[in-house]
């Protein structure tokens, strides 16, 4: 029992307190084990052997600029340093790494999935702060305003993407776009079919394809959010605003049981009837298999997907377009998005000056071309980028605006039927067990109203 | 009447009566188990019951997963949010899921694991392979067991779905609101029957075959022999296999967490306590420690019953 007792309150000195638990070295394969603890770091200190611990999530041409160019090349530049790089899923798994690893102080560089969106609004009193924020309050992520290389990047997109209270908490690689549909263009020609600028189009669309025996959309159900990327695309282009619609379910002005919500629900139904078979059980991973080898005609993903798609088959055209949520072309013309990954320093690293330099040297424009070729992203810098894909969609880029699961804040302890990113397409027929858009609308007022703030 | 024994002990013992009652020696040697006994103990209390301990504590608190942020006690705080906080609903919704896990895992499991250790108990050429080949699930672990069976029940040409086809039916498997979590207690069930099945093939062979003889006598054979003879002799591995499915299957979000991530309406307690602590926007471990307390007081619950009821059957024999 008294035993028991001094382990209650040695755990609590340290979790009470402001300690850590101390810099874990990975000896995965640096060759000296103490070599990261205690020195302050000057640059003549760099005959050390220093790991560095990068933590990113599964990206396939990211993963494979940055272990067959990018390291190598740093690696080279700086021979004491060797770089771990760890990727894990995107989904769960990667937010759980990140937070394991920032508890345990055990890596140098994080990718965030996004900007540094969320925080909570005066309209929004009461929402829960977004992980983001709870290590920047901490002081867990380094303070990067005062470094030389965010000055490479746009001004505007650095203060979009990772300012908080007046300083820049990361580094953000770029832009990515996701509420629009890959199409085969071999399958279009083939069935003279133009791209679809209202939905009354795109209907016809779907059923010219389906009539002829071809499948029209793919999703990747089982894992909810892809599928969910096409239903942002319906709430981008049928919205008019969304950020007031949803200042306005803070506020009671709007309700998830307005038409213009209904709408969205209807036509996501629209969209999953559409589908191929099993959709809601294919996972995200095999999704760009379905497309690439012919399946379907076209396919709800973003846009940082495209190097994949090329290199799974390389004979394979396609292009991109957004989905057309309303009848009117003027609103159906740009496609949605969000700042992608954001490199963070870890604060309390014993190689802070190391990782400081990594992103020094991912910033120079040079590199930085390289690596917003290779994941194809759109640029934070003033580059010139390869792409042909990225090129063909310029048009839809003119205005890049947020995409809805950006700007949603929710409120705390809500619901199953509005929680995360609140729009829960997927419990709708044939997905689901809820048989009209309406009964999922009122459900999910239900669960809102309830989690109010009192 | 015959004469009463009474012990007496001798005045003087014998070299091989000290070994007997000292076996590690007289003298400070005495102590030695207690001190060997220690280090488990010792390793128990650091690791297991410890943290046990700090859970409860935690669960008062605010604590989260933010290294270097300040905690406070919350009192009974984190226990209201859980039956009160607007999602209360689905908390509940997952606390029936986790008794229908546990009563559907338990039941199906043990009765399978009895009857298929009823069949090896006999000598049957290669039941050692039989055996072997059954334990596997158990051994593959839970990542690979779920690989395994995501793979089967591939929706898009996996084999199962084209038996379904066959029939005329299709199904979205763990994509499916309607079986994904009947689905997930069969991985589970397939994975650990065997652990069950060894336990029941362990009593079965303590039984004696006289008995059996005896009974065979009287005419009891198959369904009777095994109502009368075999089911009341093994009543002890009964007992262990109830608790360890219960107290299991009512603590598992392993299985959950590598199928479906808990959605599509799968979630369970167990998986609330992991995606408090460790979700993906919440490192709360102050509701999670509540809920897992929660979580704790059904096991009590179920387990204390489940061995008392147990216990008497076992005595009453």
């Amino acid at each position: 029992m008294l035993l028991a007792l001094v382990m209650v309150f040695t755990l609590a000195a340290c979790g009470g307190g402001s300690g850590d638990g101390g810099g874990k070295n990975n000896s995965g394969s640096s060759s000296s084990p103490s070599s990261s603890s205690g020195n302050g770091g000057g640059g003549s200190a760099g005959d050390k052997p220093v790991t560095l611990r990068v933590l990113h999530w599964i990206n396939e041409p990211v993963n494979k600029f940055m272990t067959d160019v990018f390291i190598p090349q740093f690696e080279q530049k700086y021979p004491n340093v060797k770089v771990e790089y760890t990727t894990v899923p995107s989904d769960d798994t990667y937010d759980q790494l990140m937070q394991t690893r920032i508890n345990a102080n055990d890596a140098d560089i994080m990718a965030y999935r996004s900007a540094f969106v969320g925080a909570p609004q005066e309209w929004s009193p009461g929402a829960a702060d977004p992980l983001w924020k709870q290590w920047a309050d901490a002081g867990l992520i380094a303070d990067l305003t005062n470094e030389s290389f965010l000055s490479y990047y746009n001004q505007t997109d650095v203060e979009n993407a990772v300012m908080y209270n007046g300083k820049a908490y990361g580094v953000n690689m770029g832009k990515v776009s996701f509420t629009g549909l890959y199409y085969n263009k071999e399958i279009f020609e083939k069935y003279n079919l133009q791209i679809p600028k209202t939905w009354d189009e795109f209907v016809n669309l779907l059923e010219t394809l389906k009539s002829n025996g071809v499948t029209p959309l793919g999703f990747a159900g089982r894992d909810v959010w892809p599928f969910n990327l096409a239903v942002q695309g319906l709430q981008a282009t049928i919205h008019d605003d969304q950020l007031e619609y949803i200042k306005g379910l803070w506020t009671g002005e709007t309700k998830f049981t307005d038409p213009v919500a209904i709408e969205i629900l209807e036509k996501a139904q629209v969209l999953m009837n559409y589908a191929h078979e099993g959709f809601m059980g294919l996972d995200y991973g095999t999704l760009p298999s379905v497309f690439a080898s012919g399946q379907v005609a076209m396919v709800a993903d973003g846009t940082w997907n495209a190097p994949t798609y090329a290199s799974l088959n390389p004979d394979l055209k396609f292009g991109y377009f957004p989905i057309p949520g309303s009848n009117d072309p003027a609103k159906n013309a740009n496609l949605a998005g969000k700042y992608d990954m954001t490199w963070m320093v870890v604060e309390k690293s014993p190689n802070k000056e190391w990782a400081l330099k990594f992103l020094e040297e991912m910033s120079i424009p040079e590199n930085y071309t390289a690596f917003v070729n290779a994941a194809g992203f759109l640029p934070n810098q003033d580059v010139k980028v390869e792409s042909e894909f990225i090129n063909e969609i310029m048009p839809y880029l003119g205005e890049f605006k947020l995409a809805w699961d950006q700007l949603f804040i929710n409120r705390e302890n809500v619901g199953q039927y509005a929680s995360a990113s609140s729009v829960h397409a997927e419990f709708l027929k044939p997905a689901g067990p809820i048989a009209t858009a309406q009964e999922l609308a009122a459900l999910s007022q239900k669960d809102w109203d309830a989690a109010a703030p009192k | 009447m015959p004469p009463t024994w009474k012990r007496t002990e001798p005045a003087v013992l014998r070299d091989t009566e000290v070994y007997a009652m000292y076996p590690f020696g007289k003298g400070m040697a005495r102590h030695l188990p207690f001190l060997l006994l220690m280090i488990p103990t010792a390793l128990y209390v650091l690791f297991g019951f410890g943290p046990s301990l700090v859970t409860v504590v935690f669960s008062f608190t605010d604590a989260t997963g933010i290294p270097g942020t300040e905690w406070h006690f919350i009192g009974w705080e984190n226990y209201r949010t859980f039956f009160t906080a607007s999602n209360a609903d689905d908390q509940m919704k997952a606390i029936g899921r986790s008794l229908y896990f546990a009563f559907a895992v338990v039941l199906i499991q043990n009765a399978v694991a009895l009857f298929v250790a009823v069949l090896l108990n006999r000598k049957l050429k290669g039941d050692v392979f039989y055996r072997a080949t059954l334990f596997l699930p158990v051994v593959l672990g839970v990542t690979v067991s779920g690989l395994i069976w995501q793979l089967m029940f591939n929706p898009m040409g996996g084999p199962v779905q084209r038996i379904l086809k066959m029939f005329g039916t299709s199904s979205n498997f763990f994509g499916s609101y309607e079986v994904a979590f009947d689905l997930i207690i069969f991985v589970q069930i397939w994975m650990y029957m065997s652990y069950s099945m060894t336990i029941f093939l362990a009593g079965l062979q303590s039984i004696p075959r006289d008995l059996y003889e005896a009974g065979y006598i009287d005419g009891a054979k198959g369904w009777t022999a095994f109502r009368h003879i075999t089911y009341p002799m093994i009543a002890p591995a009964v007992t262990v296999n109830m608790l360890l499915s219960i107290i299991g299957a009512l603590q598992t979000f392993d299985i959950i967490y590598v199928l479906t991530g808990g959605k599509f309406e799968t979630s369970t307690l167990a998986w609330n306590v992991f995606a408090a602590a460790f979700g993906s926007t919440s490192a709360d471990y102050g509701r999670a420690s509540a809920i897992g307390m929660i979580q704790f007081v059904f096991v009590l619950i179920f387990a204390v019953t489940a061995m008392v009821y147990f216990r008497k059957r076992e005595v009453e024999l």
